[in-house]
């Protein structure tokens, strides 16, 4: 199984590489339409604004690309923080963004009273998904975001984390794509075993 | 439910590690890497590594050391020292930097925190804001590692710090600092009035009991220690479990 992080530009992917690199991966940093085609697993990673990391991706002219892989040939992708927020149809960060449109839903700021905003620090998982929730010790994830997940389908949501008042999309799973809000790469030896359950799913 | 942070401060000179105190003194604590290994392995909730030098001198931190770094810990990591522009800023991130933490060149230039999170999101961009207090029992801003005061006033600083996005805020007590006497109360529960973003308190962790009395008496969401656990029998195994006991939301790792 070759997995493939989108080398889009947008930092951090040094991290997931390193952190699925761990249980011996076959893994690499792809860019090129050919090694993003030869990959049996793309990842989408990456910090920052989804407006920047939307343009950064269509710049390197990769967006047809991703897509076709992802919805006609049905490749398994695991999208990571900004990564899962590309997978909705559209993000209100910074004026109004399309998206893939992978699973049904937008992305929005985090909106509470309750609650201290960014969404920054280790917080609880509750997962539903016992094959990708399986064998973890703390459950516990860092996050770093400030806006959020609203899938339409309530049914994809596999994990959610509670912060005040407000349930957060934890993780999403729809067929052939997966997506975490939270940072598996920084989230010390769970984080390394949540990779290894989710990859392993995808063989 | 969110846990409370611990997180080791690494001050970089070159490539070694010091700990000072009051911002002057520095002995070598180690190497950044093997140290950074140690505290993730005991389970801090992150680390921020700051070049104490860079600013001063005109140049950015040693982004090698952030890459090497994060080929051996799984946990964040905030970057900090000689940041003055976007560039500057994704030279850190490329290397893998989690957070970019700005101090003198946000202070001397507010809209820079805009631009970097625009670009890389609020929750990126975190701001270190150094204070001392005067004769009059007012707080002043520092920047350059405690060097020059900058004119306005602390609430100012904080209300355009604040308005031009930063998306977290360390405040650290010059005062306080490399003292082990404990962390400055009052500072505290001020900033928590004019900060609606995370707040990591700075300077004087010397004991398990400071780090119980800052999360207890202020609402601050992260506690920064240095010298505590450099040069002091201390580890965060035994913070966290202590703080565990005290009833202090803190993880389990």
């Amino acid at each position: 199984m070759r997995i493939g992080i989108i080398n889009n530009g947008l930092g951090n992917v040094g991290s997931v590489l390193s952190a699925i690199r761990f249980y011996k991966y076959n893994v690499s940093l792809v860019e090129k339409s050919r090694d993003i085609k030869e990959s049996d697993v793309l990842v989408l990673a990456g910090v920052g604004n989804f407006k920047t990391a939307v343009s950064k991706i269509k710049e390197y002219k990769l967006w047809d690309l991703i897509d076709e892989e992802v919805t006609e040939n049905k490749k398994p992708v695991l999208g990571i923080c900004l990564g899962m927020q590309l997978f909705a149809n559209k993000s209100y960060e910074d004026g109004e963004t399309d998206g893939f449109g992978w699973i049904s839903g937008e992305i929005v700021k985090i909106k509470d009273k309750s609650v201290r905003i960014p969404h920054i620090g280790w917080n609880e998982v509750i997962g539903s998904d016992r094959h990708i929730f399986n064998n973890l010790r703390y459950n516990s994830f860092y996050y770093m975001h400030s806006y959020h997940f609203l899938p339409e389908d309530r049914e994809v949501i596999i994990a959610i984390t509670k912060y005040g008042d407000l349930e957060i999309v934890a993780a999403v799973k729809s067929s052939n794509i997966v997506g975490v809000q939270f940072h598996p790469e920084k989230s010390q030896a769970d984080g390394l075993r949540l990779y290894r359950n989710i990859l392993e799913g995808f063989k | 439910m969110i846990s409370k942070r611990i997180i080791p401060v690494f001050l970089l000179k070159g490539e070694r590690l010091v700990k000072g105190t009051n911002f002057t003194d520095f002995i070598d604590v180690g190497d950044p890497i093997s140290q950074g290994m140690i505290y993730d392995a005991q389970g801090a909730e992150e680390i921020m590594i700051v070049d104490i030098e860079a600013s001063s001198n005109d140049r950015l931190i040693d982004t090698s050391i952030v890459n090497s770094m994060i080929t051996k810990c799984r946990l964040p990591i905030g970057v900090g020292g000689g940041v003055k522009n976007l560039e500057d800023a994704r030279k850190c991130f490329a290397a893998g930097g989690d957070k970019i933490v700005l101090n003198s060149s946000a202070i001397q230039n507010p809209s820079l925190i805009r631009e970097l999170a625009n670009e890389f999101g609020s929750q990126s961009v975190l701001v270190s804001i150094d204070v001392k207090k005067s004769e009059w029992g007012e707080y002043d801003v520092y920047i350059f590692s405690g060097t020059k005061k900058i004119d306005q006033s602390f609430e100012k600083v904080i209300d355009t710090i604040i308005s031009n996005d930063a998306g977290e805020i360390i405040l650290t007590s010059i005062d306080q600092e490399g003292t082990l006497a404990g962390f400055d109360i009052d500072l505290y529960r001020k900033a928590r009035e004019l900060i609606p973003v995370p707040l990591i308190a700075s300077g004087g962790a010397g004991c398990y009991d400071d780090i119980v009395k800052v999360l207890h008496e202020t609402d601050v969401d992260a506690c920064a220690i240095g010298k505590m656990l450099f040069l002091r029998d201390y580890d965060i195994v035994r913070i966290k479990s202590y703080l565990w006991g005290e009833k202090i939301p803190i993880r389990d790792s």
